[in-house]
C-alpha cells in the first residue's frame, strides 16, 4: 500500500562535520554543566571572601599577578591550533588537522608548564584557611579538566596520524575545539576572581 | 479502514526493509551482549525497573520508620538506627527513585514519541545507566555492610561534617551522590539533542507532545542544577571530611550556611526535576483518556518553561530560620507563592480539556484525578509554607514532612501509576487489568491521605521532624498510628499493582498497537515496539499525527535499514538536514562505566583515587571513542 | 473563640490534646499573629482547593460540555489572572504579618536571653552589663508576662534550632553566627519548646521549657538564681557534695558557690528548680534522676553524658544533696 507522499532523504549525507552535527550540540552541553560548576565557584569565592575583613587570610601571599598574566598569552594563542584543527577536519585535510593538532598541544603545554610554576608559588594550600581551599578548588578542577581536554586532543591527534580515521574521527577533531575554546573562556574570570578581584576589593595585609 | 490504520499498514513497510532493520538493530545475546544494550527501549526499562526496586527499597524504609512512630516511646528503632533509616528512605526516594525513574520514562518514550529510532547518543545513554546502578550499588553495597549515612538526605553541616559523623557513611553518600548526578546529566543531555534535532520531519517545536517538552525543560534544569549538588556534596562536604578544606570550618573562614546555600540552589530545582516529567505525562494521559488535545497547549507549554526558570530563584526558602536580612526574605516569599501560578495555569488547562473531552474512565483516568486532588492540596500547603510567619512556625515539623509527600507523591507517584496503566500496553505488548487497576488507586489513594493529611495536624502542634520518639503526653500517639496504618494500605496498593504488572505481563489481553485511540506517534508502533520502533520513519503535519487526516500522513524514505541510521532535522521547523548512522551494540560504555566506577568509589576511602578514576575512565573512554573498522561511511 | 474551637476540632482530629506545644495555642502577640495568618491561609486556601476539586470532578458528572476555544481561552485567562492576584495579596498579607511578629530587634525595654545549643541541652544566660547579675541556667527558661524577650542564638557545636510553639516561630542556632529572635508572652503558663533542626542522635529529646509569670514572681526567681548554692544542711546532704565534687561530675557541671566549674554540661546550681531533667526529657524527681545518673544512656542513648558508677550509699547522698539544689 503506497503513502499520501514520501519523503526521499537519499540524497542527505550520512553524516555532518560542523556546528549542525549533533555530537557539537553535545559538547555545548558539557560545557554549559562545566560552566555552571565554575560560575557556582566563583559565587563561593566571593561568599566567603565577603564574610571577612582581612583577605587573604594572615600570611597567605596571593597568587602571583605576573606569571598567571603571562600564562594567558599561550593560552589564548593555543585556541588558534584547535581552530586550525577543526577547520581541517571539516575539508578532511590530514596534514591540517595533525598541525593544528600539534599545535594546540605544544601552547597548551607551555601554559600548563606557566601554570605548575605559578602554583607552586603559592604559600598556602587547600587545608590552610577558606582562601586557599577556594583558590585550590578552582586551580585543581581547571586544570584536571584542562588536562583531561588535552588527553583526548593527544588520542585524536594520533588517531589522524595513524590515518585511520573517518568522518566520525574527523568530527571528534572538530568538535574537541568547543571544549578547548570553553576552557580557555571560562579560565578568563576565574583568574580575574582568583589574582585581580582580591587585589582591587583590598582587605589583604 | 480507518485512517490511521491504513498508515500504520504503510508504516509497517515491506518484509525485506523489516528484516534488514532486525538485523541491523537487534542486540547481541548472552552475558556480553547484556553489557552491550545501546537500544533506548532496553535501557529505558532498565532504569525503570531499576528504579522501581529503589522504589520499593525505600518504601521498606518508610514502613520501618512508621513502625518506630506507631507508639509514643516506641522500641522498634533506636536513635542510631532510626537516624540511619530516615537518610536511607530520603536519599533513595529523591537520587534513586525519582530522578531516574523520569528519565527512564524519557529515555523510554522521548524517541518513539518523536517519530525516530533511538536518543542521539546511544553508548552515553547506557553510561549514564551503569552509573546510576553502579552508585545504588555503592549506596546499598555499604548499607549492607552496616556503613550508612545518618545526617538526613540533604546532610547539613556541621552535623555531617568530619566531627560529628564519624565513619564513612557520609562519605559513601557524598559519592554516590556523583553517580547519579553523572547519570542525570548522560540523559538530559542526550534528551535535550534528541528532541532537538532527532524529530520527525514536519514536526515542528509547536507540534511536538507535551512530555517531550517536560523532558526538554526538566534536562535544562538538570545541566544548571546538578553542578550544585556536586559541588556541595563532593567538593564542599565530602573534602572538608576527607582533606581538610574549610569550605564550612568556621574555624577558618568557612561557613555552614555555604553548604545550604549550595545544596538548596540544587535542592530546589531537584524537585522540580521530579515534578515536570510527571506533569508531562499528565498531558498525554488526559489527551488520551479524554480524546482530546490538551487545552491551551501554548500556556501549559510556557508554564513549563516559567517554572523551570523560576524553580532556581527560590532555594532560601529552604533557609527562613537561619535570621537572613528582610529583604531578602521578601523576595524570596514573593517568588515561592508566585511559582504557584505557573502550576495553576496547567491545572486550569487540564480541567478545561476534561470539561470539553469525552472522558474514558480508566485506572490511568483516575491517577490523573488523585494527582489533580493530592497535588492541589500539596501545592495550598506550599503556599502556607512561603509565608514565612507560617514557615517559622511548621517549619521542620511533620506539617513540612506532609507538604512534601503531597507534592512528590501526589505530583510524581500518582502521574507515573497512572503513566504505567496507561503505557502498560506499549512496554508489554499486554492490556494491563483495568479493574484491579483502580482498586490499586483506590488503596493508593486512601492508604496516602490517611498517612500524611494527620501530619498536617502534628506539625502544627508541636511535633519535629526527624525525631526517633516522642512522650506519650504530648497526644500525637493517635495521629501517628493512624499515620502508620495508612502506610501499610500503601504498601497493600503496591503489592496489588505488582501483582497486576506480573498477572498482566503473562496472561493479560495482547494490546493493539493503539489500544487507547491516542494521537502521539508512540501509538504508532508495535506493542512493544521493534528496536527499531518504524520500519519507516513518519513525516507529520499535525501535533496529534494519529488524529490527523489521511492526507497528512507521509514517511521517509531513502534511508539506509543495513545499519542503524536516523534522520537528524532542524531545530524549529523539523527540516531534514542530514541522516546519522548510530553505533551498533558495543561494550565500552559499561568499561568505562566500570573504571570511573572502581576510582570513585576508591576517593571515598583516599582523594588519590580520583586520579585512578580517571585513568580507567579514559582507558574506557579512549576504547569507546577508538575507530572501529571501517571507518568509512557510505552514502 | 472560634479559634480556639476550631483548634480543638483540629486537636480532637489529630488525637492530641495537650496544648503547651501548640502553634495554634498562642500565648503572646506574636504567635498569635501567626495563629491568626494560619487560619486566613486556611480558610481562603481551603475554600479555593474546593472550588478546584469541584471543577476538576464536575466533568464526571456531566458529559463533555462543547465550549468554544475562545470562551475558554477567556474562562481560563480570567481565572489565571485572579489566581495571580491572590496570591500578590497573599504575599502582601505575609510580609505585613512577618514585620509585626519577627521582627530581629525589640521594642526598647527588653530582657535578654542568650540561648547556646549544645548536642543536646540548651545552655541560657540571663544578659545583664553587670556582670554580677548574670543568670546562668539550663534547659529552663522564665520570663515576665508583657516583656518583650530577646533571644539571642548560638552554638556550640552544630545547628540546632530553638522553638516555643506557643510563644514565637523558630530561629536556627548556628556555630559561629548569632541569630535573634523576640517574643512576648502574655498570660502566665508553662510552655514547652524543642530543638527543631536535626542534630544527632537526641535531636528527640532536647526540649525546654519556658515559663512566664507574673513580673513580681519572675523577679523573685531572677533574685533567687543569682544566688550560689545554699551550703548542705546535714551529714547526708554534706557526704552528697563531697561524692559530687571527688566524682567525673565536677568535669562536666558546674555548682556556684563550689569548687565544681565545668563548662561543657549544663550548671546544676537551681537544678532542684526545675520542672524536669535532661532537656525536657523526665519530669525532676528523684526516681527520674536517680535513673538518668545511673545510667544516662539507657534514657538519652548516644548522649555525651558519662555513666559514673556509684556505691548505693554514695548515690542516695547524692540525690539527697542534688535535692537542696533548689
Amino acid at each position: 500500500m503506497t503513502p499520501a507522499s514520501a519523503l526521499d532523504v537519499g540524497r542527505l549525507r550520512p553524516y555532518e562535520i560542523s556546528n549542525r552535527a549533533p555530537l557539537w550540540w553535545g559538547q555545548v552541553i558539557l560545557c554549559a554543566i562545566e560552566g555552571s560548576m565554575f560560575c557556582i565557584l566563583i559565587a563561593i569565592y566571593f561568599y566567603l571572601r565577603l564574610r571577612v575583613d582581612v583577605w587573604p587570610p594572615r600570611g597567605a601571599r596571593l597568587p602571583d599577578a605576573a606569571i598567571a598574566s603571562w600564562a594567558l598569552a599561550p593560552l589564548i594563542l593555543s585556541m588558534a591550533g584547535s581552530y586550525m584543527a577543526s577547520e581541517a577536519a571539516k575539508k578532511d585535510s590530514r596534514g591540517g588537522m595533525i598541525f593544528g593538532l600539534a599545535a594546540n598541544l605544544l601552547l597548551a603545554g607551555v601554559f600548563l608548564v606557566l601554570r605548575y610554576l605559578d602554583w607552586r608559588g603559592l604559600n598556602f594550600n587547600w587545608a590552610s584557611d577558606a582562601h586557599g581551599t577556594v583558590v585550590w578548588t578552582i586551580l585543581f578542577l581547571h586544570t584536571f579538566d584542562v588536562v583531561a581536554d588535552l588527553l583526548m586532543t593527544l588520542v585524536l591527534m594520533i588517531i589522524i596520524a595513524s590515518g585511520r580515521y573517518g568522518p566520525k574521527q574527523r568530527l571528534g577533531v572538530h568538535v574537541d575545539s568547543v571544549v578547548w575554546y570553553f576552557l580557555v573562556a571560562i579560565w578568563l574570570p576565574l583568574y580575574a576572581v582568583i589574582v585581580w578581584a582580591p587585589r582591587i576589593l583590598g582587605g589583604g595585609q | 479502514m480507518s485512517v490511521s490504520t491504513e498508515w500504520r499498514t504503510h508504516v509497517a513497510g515491506e518484509e525485506g526493509e523489516r528484516h534488514e532493520l532486525e538485523r541491523a538493530w537487534s542486540e547481541r545475546g548472552g552475558i556480553a551482549g547484556w553489557f552491550s544494550v545501546t537500544t533506548h527501549q532496553a535501557i529505558g526499562k532498565r532504569y525503570i525497573i531499576t528504579a522501581f526496586i529503589f522504589l520499593l527499597l525505600g518504601g521498606i524504609e518508610a514502613l520501618l520508620m512508621r513502625l518506630q512512630l506507631a507508639r509514643p516511646d516506641n522500641g522498634v528503632l533506636g536513635p542510631e538506627k532510626y537516624n540511619q533509616i530516615f537518610t536511607m528512605h530520603g536519599t533513595t526516594m529523591m537520587f534513586l527513585f525519582a530522578v531516574p525513574m523520569m528519565e527512564g520514562m524519557g529515555v523510554y518514550l522521548v524517541p518513539l514519541m518523536l517519530g525516530t529510532r533511538n536518543v542521539v547518543f546511544p553508548r552515553l545513554n547506557a553510561f549514564g545507566y551503569w552509573m546510576y546502578l553502579a552508585g545504588g550499588l555503592l549506596l546499598y553495597g555499604a548499607a549492607f555492610s552496616n556503613t550508612m549515612p545518618a545526617a538526613g538526605w540533604f546532610s547539613y553541616t556541621p552535623l555531617s561534617g568530619p566531627q560529628y559523623s564519624a565513619g564513612k557513611g557520609v562519605d559513601v553518600w557524598a559519592q554516590m551522590i556523583t553517580f547519579t548526578e553523572i547519570s542525570a546529566m548522560c540523559v538530559a543531555a542526550e534528551l535535550i539533542v534528541t528532541i532537538f534535532r532527532l524529530r520527525a520531519p514536519g514536526m515542528s517545536l509547536a507540534r511536538i507532545p507535551l512530555f517531550c517538552w517536560s523532558m526538554l525543560i526538566q534536562s535544562f534544569m538538570v545541566i544548571f542544577a546538578m553542578p550544585a549538588v556536586m559541588l556541595a556534596s563532593t567538593v564542599l562536604l565530602l573534602n572538608d571530611r576527607t582533606i581538610g578544606t574549610h569550605f564550612v570550618n568556621p574555624a577558618e573562614g568557612g561557613d555552614p550556611l555555604l553548604y545550604q546555600h549550595i545544596f538548596w540552589f540544587f535542592g530546589h530545582p531537584e524537585v522540580y526535576i521530579i515534578f515536570i516529567p510527571a506533569l508531562g505525562m499528565v498531558s498525554s494521559l488526559i489527551e488520551a483518556h479524554a480524546r482530546r488535545g490538551v487545552f491551551g497547549y501554548p500556556a501549559v507549554v510556557l508554564s513549563m518553561v516559567a517554572n523551570g526558570f523560576i524553580a532556581f530563584g527560590l532555594w532560601v526558602h529552604h533557609m527562613f530560620a537561619t535570621g537572613l536580612p528582610q529583604i531578602a526574605e521578601a523576595y524570596f516569599t514573593a517568588a515561592s507563592m508566585m511559582i504557584g501560578i505557573t502550576s495553576a495555569v496547567q491545572i486550569f488547562c487540564w480541567i478545561a480539556t476534561l470539561w470539553t473531552g469525552r472522558l474514558r474512565l480508566s485506572a490511568a483516568l483516575h491517577f490523573v484525578f488523585g494527582f489533580i486532588f493530592i497535588f492541589v492540596l500539596g501545592g495550598m500547603t506550599g503556599i502556607m509554607l512561603a509565608s514565612i510567619p507560617l514557615d517559622l512556625q511548621v517549619h521542620d515539623t511533620f506539617f513540612v514532612v506532609a507538604h512534601f509527600h503531597y507534592v512528590l507523591i501526589g505530583g510524581a507517584l500518582f502521574p507515573l501509576f497512572g503513566a504505567f496503566h496507561h503505557w502498560f500496553p506499549k512496554f508489554t505488548g499486554r492490556m494491563i487489568d483495568e479493574r484491579i487497576g483502580k482498586v490499586t488507586f483506590w488503596i493508593l489513594f486512601t492508604g496516602f491521605n490517611l498517612t500524611f493529611f494527620p501530619m498536617h495536624v502534628l506539625g502544627l502542634h508541636g511535633m519535629a521532624r526527624r525525631i526517633y520518639t516522642y512522650p506519650a503526653e504530648m497526644g500525637w500517639g493517635p495521629a501517628n498510628l493512624l499515620a502508620t496504618i495508612g502506610a501499610f494500605t500503601i504498601a497493600l496498593g503496591g503489592i496489588i499493582f505488582m501483582i497486576n504488572v506480573v498477572r498482566s505481563m503473562r496472561a493479560g489481553a495482547p494490546a493493539s498497537e493503539d489500544p487507547w485511540e491516542a494521537g502521539t506517534l508512540e501509538w504508532a508502533a508495535s506493542s512493544p515496539p521493534q528496536n527499531y520502533n518504524f520500519v519507516h520513519l513518519p513525516v507529520v503535519g499535525a501535533r496529534y499525527p494519529l488524529w490527523a487526516d489521511a492526507a497528512e500522513r507521509a514517511v521517509v524514505t531513502g534511508m539506509r535499514s543495513d545499519r542503524r541510521e536516523v534522520l537528524v532535522t532542524s531545530g524549529m521547523e523539523a527540516e531534514p538536514e542530514h541522516r546519522l548512522v548510530l553505533p551498533r551494540s558495543t561494550p565500552w560504555p559499561f568499561l568505562a562505566a566500570l573504571g570511573f566506577t572502581i576510582g570513585l568509589v576508591g576517593s571515598v576511602f583516599s582523594f588519590s583515587w580520583y586520579f585512578i578514576s580517571a585513568a580507567l575512565g579514559a582507558i574506557g573512554l579512549i576504547g569507546w571513542f577508538w575507530p572501529h573498522q571501517p571507518v568509512e561511511i557510505d552514502p | 473563640m472560634r479559634a480556639r474551637t476550631a483548634a480543638l476540632a483540629l486537636a480532637a482530629a489529630g488525637g492530641c490534646g495537650t496544648s503547651n506545644q501548640s502553634a495554634l495555642d498562642p500565648a503572646g502577640a506574636q504567635s498569635q499573629g501567626i495563629a491568626a495568618l494560619w487560619w486566613f491561609f486556611l480558610t481562603l486556601l481551603g475554600a479555593i482547593f474546593v472550588i478546584v476539586m469541584v471543577m476538576t470532578l464536575l466533568p464526571l458528572l456531566r458529559g463533555p460540555r462543547n465550549a468554544g476555544e475562545p470562551r475558554l481561552t477567556r474562562v481560563v485567562g480570567g481565572v489565571s489572572v485572579v489566581t495571580l492576584l491572590l496570591l500578590f495579596g497573599l504575599v502582601i498579607v505575609s510580609v505585613i504579618t512577618g514585620r509585626a511578629t519577627a521582627g530581629n530587634t525589640p521594642p526598647g525595654r527588653h530582657l535578654a536571653v542568650e540561648v547556646t545549643g549544645n548536642q543536646w541541652w540548651w545552655a541560657v544566660r540571663y544578659l545583664n552589663d553587670d556582670p554580677s547579675r548574670i543568670v546562668v541556667t539550663a534547659n529552663e527558661i522564665h520570663v515576665p508576662v508583657g516583656t518583650p524577650v530577646l533571644i539571642r542564638g548560638l552554638s556550640n557545636d552544630v545547628i540546632h534550632s530553638f522553638w516555643i510553639p506557643n510563644l514565637q516561630g523558630k530561629r536556627d542556632l548556628i556555630p559561629s553566627r548569632i541569630t535573634t529572635e523576640w517574643f512576648e508572652a502574655d498570660k502566665p503558663g508553662r510552655y514547652r519548646g524543642q530543638c527543631a533542626e536535626f542534630c544527632g542522635l537526641q535531636h528527640a529529646h532536647m526540649a525546654l521549657w519556658v515559663v512566664a509569670e507574673p513580673p513580681e514572681q519572675f523577679e523573685a526567681w531572677m533574685e533567687h538564681q543569682l544566688q550560689p548554692a545554699a551550703a548542705p544542711p546535714d551529714a547526708l546532704t554534706r557526704r552528697g557534695g563531697e561524692v559530687f565534687l571527688s566524682h567525673a561530675c565536677v568535669l562536666c557541671h558546674a555548682i556556684s558557690g563550689t569548687a565544681a566549674a565545668g563548662q561543657v554540661g549544663p550548671d546544676l546550681t537551681h537544678l532542684a528548680s526545675r520542672l524536669t531533667i535532661a532537656a525536657g526529657t523526665l519530669p525532676n524527681n528523684k526516681g527520674n534522676l536517680a535513673g538518668w545518673i545511673t545510667d544516662p544512656q539507657s534514657i538519652k542513648p548516644g548522649n555525651h553524658m558519662a555513666t559514673v558508677p556509684l556505691e548505693p550509699e554514695d548515690l542516695q547522698a547524692l540525690l539527697a544533696y542534688l535535692e537542696t539544689l533548689r
